[in-house]
């Protein structure tokens, strides 16, 4: 056990940090354009896809390096890269599962940005139980055609691409009856209409399909083994960019306390009541769990683990802790938390949120309700470490057994 | 950077871990439990063969030369047991005072005792007011020829019944300082104060005029506080350790028997309600854990943020430990409350350490004072 970080990642820091100094962009970045300039920016540094065989566009990159341009760009509250979805999630599983010609036609265009990519999961009827999907596809010998509705598709929006999920046997059960693909999003049968949310924002889409065409060459993996392919990046989103997260949340934490030495209650700071230092104690502490518990996943990814159903640990823990934290936030800002526009300077949240831009406290506050929902939610991460890492007894369920319809 | 134990620190858990299951099984325990003394000779010999009793002692005091990290292993396997006797209190109060603040000639003649098992220290470290913070010290040592005379009050001194010197802090002229007090010393006497912890000792110790050599001083006078201070720390975080290892086994307990225990015709494991408990006390364990390594480490290694981990570690492992362990009898309903079944010795074990070494209000105001200022 030694928590030091070696002089080769203390080098590579450093370069990374001296790096973002040079190039990161002065001016507010707004439009898809501009996020492209900068994506294209840090992919040509070699901080993107940093982890992807050197074949394919990667830099074949330890974990570790890659956790440190993911915290140092936290810490430069750098723009988020575009693309995320075709970064985190589609790229790692076309690596895995893709077929050679599907590697070389699509992961090299995740990485500059020239495509972009959405997920086609979630379905209005089947959330959690995602495997009751409906949306169909059907061979027609060289293609599918595919039917059906797609929701909380994040990026939908702005995707050339997205990963879809379809069923393509309906006489099997549920679990067995899926396939993945790659769909083309720029055809007349797919129709994207956003989805506006409780931030009043719209990083989600809805997106209506009607006859679009896959062709056969871009399914992944079997027929009907979508379900495992779709299990393994569910894992992909989680724990990733656990490092990057903890800083991000020390940085807002740091803004908290700003703010709490100038409010006043009883005619004293917010920062000497015992009562506020208890809990701003207390969070800290959260906070930190929270670091020490990423440092623990990246040891495990450097030796080459896989954390598997150890990411739902993760992802339970700083889900929940960010409500938790924002909660908190609100409490000490009291009305000046809520504000989404005319907030003055020293009660504004200068840095991004997790997916937005939008600097706000009563954004992010909002944007934690997300966190124990996307990405299996916190009931289904309990299900997943009580059934794999516990082996407590599934529940009976009548949905398994059964043909689909 | 590598958060993970190293082969030997596998071995040695694996070791103490396999010696505890066979002789510290809960029939020893609470056979301790009924004992005068409260701790067994056999085991205590076993633990000095084996070496855990001078594990963070220099290899020239009969010590391993091993760090908290190690140390807290060893608490973890002894809270997962619910062990009896003083090992925490001999081991980690006295034996690191005395490595943290004792002269050469302190550290000739006790620290070889302690790891050959031949002598038990302890540490006294709170009064009636319950303060942590050593500054709160109300006791006195008054000179007297070239000695002092010791008077005070001290409470929950652990194991101070079998110890044959227990570490006193007590206020001088030059401030606060630090004695080895021998508890069969004229003047001293204790009271035994008995807790839901069965298993774990203390004891009210009062002193009134005690005589002590000069020898017995601990460091300069007037200097003990910031000694005392990073003795609390190793406190907190080696009872952390502990409070994991008991909670560790409660979810164990509950796991198996969530996968037996049958009602409504099916393993109530197969329930969310029970299974989601489970998965709560798994990541509240999981959480625990990198906190007290975190914490040991750092203060292995003189990090910056050592004081604050130590603080973190104590606050949160405090309270997830009793919510580990609550959640245990929960889960087990009304099996989880009788005498017989062993699920209550961990649950106090962990309970009765929750508000030693500071509890998790007074570690959050010392995190506040780094963080907030």
């Amino acid at each position: 056990m030694d928590l030091n970080y070696t002089p080769e990642d203390i080098a590579f820091r450093k370069q990374v940090r001296a790096w973002l100094e040079q190039n990161l962009p002065r001016e507010p970045i707004r439009t898809l354009a501009e996020h492209r300039v900068w994506h294209k920016k840090l992919y040509e540094a070699g901080y993107l896809g940093m982890g992807w065989p050197k074949e394919y566009g990667g830099g074949g990159a330890r974990p570790m390096e890659q956790a440190i341009v993911g915290d140092e760009m936290a810490r430069a509250n750098a723009p988020a890269p575009t693309n995320g979805l075709g970064l985190g999630i589609v790229g790692p599983t076309i690596v895995v599962h893709g077929t050679e010609a599907q590697k070389q036609r699509y992961l090299r265009k995740i990485l500059t940005a020239e495509e972009m990519w959405c997920q086609l999961y979630s379905e209005p009827n089947a959330g959690s139980d995602l495997a009751a999907l409906k949306t169909s596809a059907v061979d027609q010998g060289d293609h599918f055609v595919v039917n059906g509705q797609k929701i909380w598709t994040s990026g939908g929006a702005v995707a050339d691409w997205g990963l879809l999920l379809a069923r393509t046997d309906p006489k099997v059960p549920k679990h067995r009856g899926i396939t993945c693909f790659l769909m083309n999003m720029r055809q007349p049968g797919v129709d994207v209409r956003p989805l506006k949310q409780i931030t009043g924002s719209s990083e989600f889409s809805e997106v209506f399909m009607t006859n679009a065409r896959v062709e056969e060459s871009d399914q992944i993996g079997k027929l009907g083994e979508g379900w495992a392919i779709a299990q393994t990046t569910l894992g992909y989103e989680r724990g990733g960019r656990s490092l990057a997260r903890v800083t991000t949340y020390a940085a807002q934490y740091g803004s908290l306390v700003n703010a709490a030495r100038r409010l006043r209650r009883h005619g004293r700071p917010l920062s000497d009541d015992p009562l506020v230092r208890q809990k701003l104690g207390r969070i800290w502490a959260e906070l930190e769990v929270e670091r020490y518990s990423a440092l623990r996943v990246l040891t495990q990814l450097e030796r080459g683990e896989h954390p598997g159903a150890g990411g739902s640990v993760t992802k339970l823990s700083y889900s929940e802790f960010e409500k938790r934290f924002m909660e908190l936030a609100e409490e000490i800002l009291g009305p000046y938390g809520q504000l989404t526009d005319g907030a003055p300077p020293e009660y504004q949240l200068q840095i991004d949120t997790a997916v937005g831009e939008r600097g706000t406290w009563a954004y992010a506050y909002l944007w934690s309700r997300a966190g124990t929902i996307y990405a299996g939610s916190s009931e289904i991460q309990k299900n997943v470490i009580g059934e794999r890492i516990l082996g407590l007894p599934k529940e009976t369920r009548a949905d398994r057994a059964g043909a689909m319809r | 950077m590598n958060f993970a134990f190293s082969d030997d620190q596998v071995l040695l858990r694996n070791s103490v871990r396999a010696a505890l299951d066979e002789q510290c099984t809960p029939e020893h325990v609470r056979a301790m439990m009924d004992d005068t003394r409260g701790h067994g000779e056999a085991l205590w010999g076993e633990m000095a063969k084996l070496g855990w009793l001078g594990l963070p002692f220099a290899e020239e005091y009969g010590g391993a030369g091993l760090g908290l990290v190690e140390l807290c292993l060893v608490q973890e396997e002894l809270g997962r047991a619910a062990y009896p006797g003083p090992y925490f209190a001999s081991v980690v109060l006295g034996g690191l005072g005395l490595v943290l603040g004792g002269s050469a000639a302190q550290k000739e003649k006790w620290l070889p005792a302690v790891a050959s098992g031949s002598a038990r220290l302890s540490a006294a470290l709170v009064e009636e007011s319950l303060d942590w913070d050593p500054a709160a010290t109300g006791a006195t040592a008054a000179r007297s020829g070239d000695g002092w005379t010791l008077t005070g009050v001290k409470r929950f001194v652990p194991w101070a019944h079998v110890a044959d010197m227990v570490l006193v802090p007590a206020r001088t002229p030059e401030g606060l300082s630090l004695f080895l007090v021998a508890p069969s010393s004229p003047g001293v006497s204790l009271r035994p104060m008995v807790g839901i912890d069965l298993a774990n000792r203390w004891s009210e110790m009062t002193l009134q005029g005690v005589t002590v050599k000069p020898d017995a001083l601990v460091g300069q006078p007037g200097a003990a506080g910031s000694l005392l201070e990073a003795l609390l720390r190793r406190a907190a975080v080696s009872a952390s350790a502990e409070m994991l290892g008991a909670a560790r086994r409660c979810l164990d307990l509950s796991v198996e028997y969530a996968k037996v225990r049958e009602q409504f015709g099916q393993p109530i494991g197969s329930f969310q309600a029970i299974r989601h408990r489970c998965a709560e006390m798994l990541v509240a364990a999981e959480n625990a854990h990198a906190a007290v390594y975190y914490a040991a480490w750092a203060l292995d290694a003189g990090a910056e943020d050592a004081a604050v981990a130590a603080s973190v570690c104590k606050s949160y492992v405090g309270e997830a430990a009793r919510q580990v362990c609550g959640d245990a009898i929960q889960v087990h309903g009304g099996i989880g409350f009788t005498w017989e079944y062993d699920l209550h010795l961990y649950f106090k074990r962990a309970k009765a350490l929750e508000p030693l070494y500071g509890d998790a209000e007074y570690h959050r105001e010392l995190i506040a004072r780094h963080v907030v200022v």
